[in-house]
């Protein structure tokens, strides 16, 4: 089962505040390792809330939580916060807040990925992801 | 009263006591100042070189070491550092023949240098408080990236000119790809296009501007919107990094727009930089950036003042900074802190050093230390790197 999507980053006031205190906390990678998903493509993944979801770009791909965005209808429009894990699937061009990315979206038992596999696989030279 | 250097609003009536490591009697703080505050007590950095902690000037000493035997030292990140240090990055800069850059992207360099030579208008945030009847919010979120902007100067203030303030005088819009806080906000006047749909949408209010049908969007509500900002008395646009992204290079479009409705209004521009002195770095430097992503694949060593590119940058070119001997001065452990070779702490500026700093709008504010550290600040660190290379 699996599902291409457009990811759209933005910026979240409650993961900035997580930020500046520590990026090293539950508390910051609960709030950015997450994708808000439409009503529509969290059905046809079979997904229910607080479900993971492996997101995989052409550059990279992370386990992150899957949520219900409660914005109007955005099929195949998918939402996360800017942070380590969106840049992990952003290509070089990306900017901070508002970058697209194709991603492709598929249900996963795995662990959420954590931020010391993304600073891991950032120092390890040639490990693909 | 303090100011808070957690965003570029600079916001200059913060209230509140630090006392035995706790704080307490916040006043005016929003909730990503009350973050920036709360840092001063959680994850600060601590010298060392390779990973094993060593006295502060041994630190600095390996840092001037490294950028001096270093053939193409990169110095990156300033977006965080007063504008005293980052005259004294470019003078390390100069020194070395070093390459310097900020970790804003591209895109808004290309703004930023627009907006500098005054190829596009631009106000203060005072003028917006003051005359800004119109305030159009287009990829920016400012509940979320700058909580106080509303509040202090786009939506709710009573004005010179604007004293009825938001009920009857301020209209907010809001054109972003999703529905943000502030774009629920604006409630009617929330305008959704597609990803990437920015041109499209330019064309479209230009169409109504010249009294055309617009050929994208819903045009009953391009229309509305031609019409509320042909009768804007003083609108001001805040482009957000998202709308800048998706016109990449043809932000001449955007300016084109300013034209048209500046024959008919007052249009005036006011950019959305994150980090409190990112401004600053783009005044100073007077010249488009270098792009970063091609620098640090260049580079064979980095000083990373003010900001944390492996935790900001995409995976590409964190990688290639990865790669290299990384120096960090830094207030707080981050993910670049803990890639480092060597890491200088330094004391916060705004709380533990003072300094001057470019809000967002270009004004310059100018800060006291808060609370005594025996921290250096970045400033005094960079000196001592100059002297030492």
């Amino acid at each position: 089962m699996e599902t291409a999507v457009t990811i759209v980053t933005f910026r979240d006031i409650f993961q900035d505040e997580a930020a500046k205190k520590s990026k090293f906390t539950d508390e910051f990678r609960d709030l950015c390792a997450r994708i808000l998903l439409d009503k529509q493509d969290m059905a046809s993944l079979g997904l229910k809330d607080g479900q993971k979801v492996r997101v995989q770009s052409e550059v990279g791909a992370v386990i992150v939580v899957a949520k219900t965005s409660d914005d109007d209808p955005h099929p195949r429009l998918a939402f996360m916060t800017f942070s380590p894990w969106s840049n992990q699937l952003a290509g070089e061009d990306a900017c901070m807040s508002g970058a697209r990315i194709a991603a492709k979206l598929s249900p996963s038992d795995e662990s959420v990925t954590q931020i010391s596999e993304l600073l891991q696989r950032m120092r390890a030279q040639g490990i693909s992801t | 009263m303090a100011i808070c250097t957690g965003c570029s609003l600079l916001c200059e009536d913060i209230e509140l006591t630090v006392k035995d490591g706790d704080i307490s009697h916040v006043r005016n703080l929003c909730r990503k100042g009350h973050g920036h505050y709360q840092a001063l007590l959680t994850e600060r950095a601590r010298p060392m070189i390779d990973g094993k902690e060593v006295a502060l000037d041994q630190a600095i000493a390996k840092a001037a070491e490294v950028l001096h035997s270093s053939k193409a030292p990169l110095l990156c990140g300033w977006s965080n550092a007063t504008l005293e240090a980052q005259a004294a990055g470019m003078s390390i800069a100069k020194k070395l023949g070093a390459s310097i850059c900020d970790t804003s992207p591209p895109c808004l360099g290309a703004l930023m240098e627009r907006i500098i030579s005054g190829r596009i208008p631009t106000c203060t945030l005072d003028d917006v408080r003051n005359f800004a009847d119109v305030s159009v919010f287009w990829g920016s979120d400012p509940s979320n990236s700058h909580p106080r902007h509303l509040s202090r100067f786009s939506y709710y203030p009573r004005g010179e000119k604007r004293q009825k303030s938001y009920e009857e005088e301020r209209t907010c819009i809001a054109v972003d790809v999703r529905k943000s806080a502030t774009a629920t906000l604006c409630s009617n006047y929330y305008f959704r296009m597609q990803p990437g749909g920015d041109g499209e949408f330019i064309e479209s209010i230009l169409a109504t501007l010249d009294g055309r049908i617009p050929k994208f969007g819903d045009k009953k509500r391009m229309i509305e919107l031609g019409t509320i900002l042909r009768k804007a008395e003083y609108g001001v646009i805040f482009p957000g990094i998202g709308m800048l992204y998706s016109l990449q290079n043809r932000l001449e479009l955007f300016e084109t727009l300013l034209a048209k409705l500046n024959e008919i209004a007052t249009f005036k521009v006011v950019p959305m930089v994150e980090r409190f002195n990112s401004r600053g770095f783009y005044q100073l430097l007077h010249a488009p950036g270098n792009s970063l992503a091609a620098a640090a694949k260049g580079c064979d060593a980095a000083l990373v003042v003010g900001s944390d590119p492996l935790a900001e940058l995409p995976l590409a070119t964190a990688r290639a900074l990865a790669r290299v001997p990384l120096i960090v001065i830094d207030p707080h452990r981050s993910l670049t802190v803990d890639a480092a070779s060597v890491v200088i702490p330094s004391a916060i500026s705004g709380m533990e050093a003072g300094g001057t700093a470019l809000r967002t709008d270009g004004v310059k504010i100018s800060f006291e230390p808060i609370i005594e550290s025996d921290l250096p600040s970045d400033e005094q660190i960079l000196a001592k790197i100059l002297e030492a290379i």
